[in-house]
């Protein structure tokens, strides 16, 4: 009778156990805009400029490797409708009866929401780096949310096509008197 | 009892969950300068999608995160030697050490990328 739930727990142990056999790469893999031929002009002071004037805080460079890194913090709203994008396992049973203690664990999925309010403040963290080159100039970056708590709800690779014109645009605004 | 298989079953499956693997890092050597080498494991992250938080191409580091749940990273140590550099790579998962073979793809790429076949 119990037979089939014997079956089942083999099948969960291996799903804890899921680890990626390739190192996981970025889906969808980044625009061919954020990648360009480095121009006579195009130098690391004025992608940290443009990177500046973007709003961007600059967190760390390395002048010898051409590299900028740097992150960007805006406040949003987060429209999660009440719902846990993952169910919660858990649960502690501890009970006694007829002079017998026993203690087990208790597998439960609940899906949250109803109480919770539709939108949740939450904070939009963009990561950035941009190599200047030689050859070419690289960009690459990624979004990652977290709600009111401080618990990352949602992050995602975002070299598109619109964020890396932009910043090819600011970074060509920028005079190149400014660049040593 | 009848329940005692159910709740051996129930360690392990527990007792699989947390069980913490040790950091293996992969090692290489290749023919080329450490900087060289930062440079193109630069390039090839970048290309993958991955963020590059920190390099420095005098201490032979590199940082780089990849912004896909539950937060993927990897980290380089490259180190001078007379003919070339050492490369030691940790890739993590969620702040986990992943299986040193998962770097294989990258290591592979690299290698190519500073020596290449005749």
């Amino acid at each position: 009778m119990r037979r089939w739930l014997l079956l089942l727990l083999p099948a969960l142990l291996a799903g804890c156990q899921v680890t990626p056999t390739t190192l996981p790469v970025a889906e969808p893999a980044p625009a061919a805009e954020c990648r360009w031929p480095a121009g006579p002009g195009d130098s690391l002071a004025r992608a940290v400029t443009a990177l500046e004037a973007e709003g961007f805080l600059v967190r760390h460079t390395d002048a010898a490797l051409g590299l900028v890194s740097a992150e960007r913090a805006r406040s949003t709203l987060y429209h999660d409708h009440g719902v846990e994008r993952l169910p919660r396992f858990g649960g502690f049973v501890l009970g006694g009866s007829g002079g017998h203690v026993a203690s087990g664990v208790m597998v439960g999925i609940g899906i949250g929401g109803g109480i919770w309010p539709a939108t949740d403040e939450a904070t939009r963290i963009e990561r950035v780096s941009v190599v200047v080159g030689a050859q070419q100039v690289q960009v690459s970056r990624d979004i990652r949310l977290f709600d009111w708590r401080g618990e990352l709800r949602e992050s995602r690779s975002a070299s598109d096509t619109a964020f890396c014109r932009e910043l090819r645009d600011a970074i060509e605004a920028v005079p190149p008197q400014e660049s040593p | 009892m009848r329940r005692i298989p159910v709740v051996i079953l129930l360690a392990v499956w527990l007792a699989g969950c947390a069980t913490p693997t040790p950091p293996e890092p992969r090692e290489i050597h290749l023919a080329a300068t450490p900087e060289t080498t930062l440079r193109e494991a630069m390039d090839l992250l970048m290309e993958r999608g991955y963020v590059i938080r920190y390099a420095d191409g005098d201490l032979g580091r590199l940082e780089a995160v990849l912004g896909r749940m539950p937060g993927y990273g990897v980290s380089l140590r490259v180190a001078g030697q007379q003919d070339g550099s050492r490369v030691s790579v940790v890739a993590t998962r969620g702040g986990r050490p992943l299986a040193p073979r998962v770097l294989d793809p990258l290591l592979t790429d690299l290698q190519t990328r500073l020596e290449p076949l005749p």
